[in-house]
């Protein structure tokens, strides 16, 4: 089972017993396959962008749900993390380091970033309307807007959130890499910490990220639900992306001893309980707009609840919750890595339908208008996070091999 | 904890036996001839309360809801706010006994019995105030769906009726989840029983309770299934609550954040009510042993968490209200800050989002007195949260020319204060005759309860 590795780091990397946790072997074929896959993907989008004759205004579109997207996945896995050491938890040791690589992407990922921000900064309204000042004179309330909505601002603002997550990400996986040479709990109380007022930072960027690059999309409409809204699809995406990792490196003879049903059975019911809790902000958020009927509110789902963005909400509302939450719901189905990953790829699918569903339709309110690049720009973007965290996974274990509840959570029993 | 603890069928009963220890320290509350002397000063109290409560009750509906000072434009005055808090102080029963137990946090057990009991008693105080505001008490079962010559039909479209149906379930589960898990312990208090009358008394209770391996795995199973019924309940009663609010058109009611800040808002509350009875409670009856520091001091930790959420979403409230851009919202908050209500306003701020800082320190959370006045004070404030809500918003809405003051009558809080000696009566009864922890769970997380 366990390779013998060729090119050693420094300093030997104490493993799991009986288990293989390195990620050296797979590397260079997962980083390569991935950078390719994601820059062809990509070079496709932006060609088939030029194509369409408008100025790389449908690519943008596209660009945008493909963004929130590894964004989702990127903030899943700084929350997740965070958790784990606010709350101590014993049993994800052995998967903890898995979700540090993920929040670790924040660079990457405020690189993915810089075409939305260069339409701001160029001054275009392919994506946000609020950037032209003639229409933000068009409505008094857009004008009282002025101090929030404005690119100078709005840069700012991403300024200060992706240092704030790189930061984040960089300490918790230094905390857990110290570990890993010294032993002990000591590495660990850095993250220990400043995992409150990390998460008290963390709810206060992600909700207004959301808010910025999702709801301004339609500078009248406002809910103050939305940030948990989009919280909930990062941490469904987060436990589904984990399973999948996981499968994936079992499959490829690594962590099989490490993480073990009773694993998998906690972050299926992860999956589960947030697929419940995304539905009842979903269901919460439309019954009362609804309910109350006010115009600048009501618009946001008039558009989406007519010609082919209702299928898209019907769509939602079985495959986002109905079937997941039967399919999830018995014991044997979150303790089986079949069902486990078909469940967990099936949320990946479905919560990219989700922010499709928040984003296009303010742009294509007539109805979906479907395009190649909605699906190629998704992949691109996707298969080059995977990569950017393959490679950070290099000569690095998967496991805190070192952590001294690593022995709790290889023996964790779930009843 | 000692290095090899010694095993539980082993040793001399109220020695080392560590079963044995916890069954002593608990049955002897309700087997002791006469309870603590502070007792009956509580429970003095609280029957007086109580009778205030009766009395007011009887005159309100004997002379009408125009004692109160219930009054265009805010007709709903403090049987809503009264409503909102019992029913928000219940969460944390339902949350310890679903949640954590889902969670696996097995602290949960000591405190677990307590907050069971106190939901309970809090959903009987809750349902009082719907019941007497509609102004004819005797006609209150007009609310349910049932067929009548009168061709009446309640309002399914509106959510005070879901309201109904979303308490009566909430009300359902809780006493079967509390039954559910006293029935070993009723069962233990009967094999205990000196006298005849407790021991049928307990007999009754326990229905038959021997404990043998197939009752157990029948309970184990009920136990988690009732679990997961009730864990969408700790979200669905505030939630349908925070309906009745946000459905609405009002500004400072509408808000699509309402559920979940409602229900954030519950466990906050419920879980500094079981701070401000724990406390005490382990003190008089000398229960200190099995309701430590650590899981006092873990409640105070979810005390500061649901208060971080509380105030996210008073964070979000104010950012929307401006950012929206609409003058009636903008107006909703800054009157709540700045208008007729600033000083119950800033109450609320003080108690519920300054006060539980303190829990950042671990001295402060390990502190009884500290944990006790902390409670209190952030009852206080979720009172005034709901005050808040309800009174700024009904007060002042679009159009100036029907803007009021509301100012409560005598009757007003002498019925909150009532309901207190309702609430704590039933508490103390409960103390009384009740085995106040929960023995049979307690024991099943020592560390010599895993056999393996």
């Amino acid at each position: 089972m366990a390779k013998p590795k060729q090119a050693g780091p420094v300093t030997p990397r104490p493993g799991v017993p009986n288990d293989d946790v390195s990620f050296d072997g797979l590397a260079p074929g997962v980083c390569r396959i991935a950078t390719s896959a994601g820059v062809a993907l990509l070079a496709v989008s932006v060609g088939l962008g030029a194509t369409e004759g408008d100025g790389f205004r449908r690519f943008l579109h596209s660009y945008l749900v493909a963004f929130m997207y590894v964004l989702s996945l990127g903030l899943g896995a700084l929350w997740w993390v965070t958790l784990q050491h606010l709350v101590g938890a014993r049993w994800s040791v052995v998967v903890r380091r898995i979700g540090e690589l993920l929040a670790s992407s924040m660079p990457a990922l405020a690189v993915l970033s810089l075409p939305i921000i260069a339409s701001v900064l160029l001054e275009s309204d392919r994506l946000f309307p609020w950037v032209d000042p003639s229409f933000m004179q068009s409505q008094s309330a857009l004008a009282a807007k002025r101090p929030y909505l404005n690119p100078g601002f709005f840069v700012a603002r991403w300024a200060i959130y992706f240092s704030f997550w790189t930061a984040l990400g960089y300490w918790l996986l230094r905390c857990s890499l110290a570990q890993d040479a010294t032993g002990g709990t000591g590495p660990l109380d850095g993250a220990r910490k400043v995992s409150p007022l990390a998460m008290i930072g963390f709810a206060i960027t992600a909700t207004c990220a959301s808010v910025d690059y999702i709801m301004t999309l339609d500078p009248t409409w406002y809910s103050t639900v939305f940030g948990v809204y989009y919280f909930a699809g990062c941490v469904i995406a987060i436990h589904s992306a984990m399973v999948l990792i996981v499968v994936f490196l079992q499959h490829r003879g690594r962590l099989t001893r490490s993480v073990t049903p009773h694993h998998f059975h906690d972050l299926g019911k992860m999956m589960f309980a947030f697929t419940v809790f995304w539905a009842y902000i979903a269901f919460s958020q439309l019954l009362l707009v609804w309910y109350a009927n006010l115009p600048e509110e009501t618009v946001w789902y008039r558009v989406r609840s007519q010609g082919s963005w209702f299928f898209v909400a019907v769509v939602l509302v079985i495959g986002h919750f109905g079937l997941p939450f039967f399919g999830l719901l018995s014991r044997h189905a979150k303790r089986h890595r079949a069902s486990l990953s078909f469940w967990a790829g099936w949320l990946l699918v479905l919560h990219f339908v989700d922010l499709y569903f928040l984003i296009m339709p303010t742009f294509y309110p007539g109805g979906v208008s479907w395009r190649v690049p909605d699906l190629t720009t998704w992949l691109g973007l996707l298969a080059l996070f995977v990569a950017d965290v393959a490679r950070r996974a290099r000569g690095r274990n998967l496991v805190p091999s070192r952590d001294p509840r690593l022995a709790e959570s290889l023996a964790f029993e779930n009843s | 904890m000692t290095a090899t603890p010694v095993s539980p069928y082993q040793g001399r009963p109220g020695g080392e036996n560590v079963f044995a220890r916890i069954t002593e320290n608990v049955a002897r509350i309700a087997e002791a001839p006469r309870p603590p002397p502070a007792w009956y000063v509580a429970f003095g109290i609280s029957v007086a309360l109580l009778l205030i409560f009766i009395s007011n009750l009887a005159l309100v509906a004997w002379f009408g809801v125009g004692l109160w000072g219930t009054m265009h434009p805010v007709a709903w005055g403090f049987p809503i706010v009264n409503f909102v808090f019992w029913i928000g102080i219940g969460h944390a029963g339902t949350l310890i006994s679903a949640i954590l137990y889902l969670l696996r946090q097995d602290w949960r057990t000591a405190i677990s019995r307590f907050a069971e009991a106190m939901t309970v008693f809090a959903l009987v105080c809750a349902v009082v105030f719907p019941g007497i505001h509609v102004g004819r008490p005797w006609v209150s079962y007009w609310m349910l769906p049932y067929p009548n010559q009168m061709g009446m039909w309640p309002q399914f479209r509106s959510p005070l009726e879901w309201d109904l149906f979303a308490v009566g379930t909430y009300a359902t589960v809780s006493v079967m989840f509390w039954y559910l898990g006293m029935v070993p312990d009723f069962a233990t208090l009967r094999n205990r029983a000196a006298g005849p009358v407790r021991r049928v008394a307990y007999g009754i209770a326990a229905m038959g309770w021997r404990g043998s391996s197939r009752q157990w795995h029948r309970y184990e199973r009920a136990y988690l299934l009732l679990a997961a019924l009730a864990t969408p309940l700790v979200l669905s009663v505030h939630s349908v609550v925070a309906f009745d609010f946000a459905t609405s058109q009002l500004p400072g009611w509408h808000s699509t954040i309402f559920p979940p800040y409602f229900v954030a808002g519950a466990i906050f509350g419920g879980f500094a009510m079981v701070v401000t009875l724990v406390v005490p409670a382990r003190q008089f009856f000398g229960l200190a042993s099995l309701i430590q520091i650590r899981h006092l001091e873990l409640m105070n930790k979810i005390i500061l968490a649901t208060g971080m959420l509380v105030g996210y979403a008073y964070a979000m409230e104010f950012f929307i209200a401006w950012y929206s851009g609409v003058t009636f919202e903008q107006f909703a908050f800054v009157n709540r800050a700045f208008g007729p209500y600033a000083w119950a306003y800033w109450t609320m701020i003080l108690c519920n989002l300054a006060a539980p800082q303190v829990f950042w320190w671990k001295a402060a959370r390990t502190n009884v007195w500290v944990s006790l006045a902390v409670g209190i004070i952030v009852n206080v404030g979720m009172w005034f949260e709901r005050f808040v809500i309800i009174c700024t918003s009904l007060s002042r809405d679009f159009l100036p020319s029907s803007w009021g003051y509301f100012v409560p009558t005598a009757y007003d809080y002498l019925t909150l204060a009532g309901s207190f000696g309702l609430f704590f009566t039933l508490f103390l009864l409960f103390c009384r005759y009740l085995p106040m922890v929960a023995m049979a769970e307690v024991k099943a997380t020592q560390p010599s309860a895993r056999v393996r």
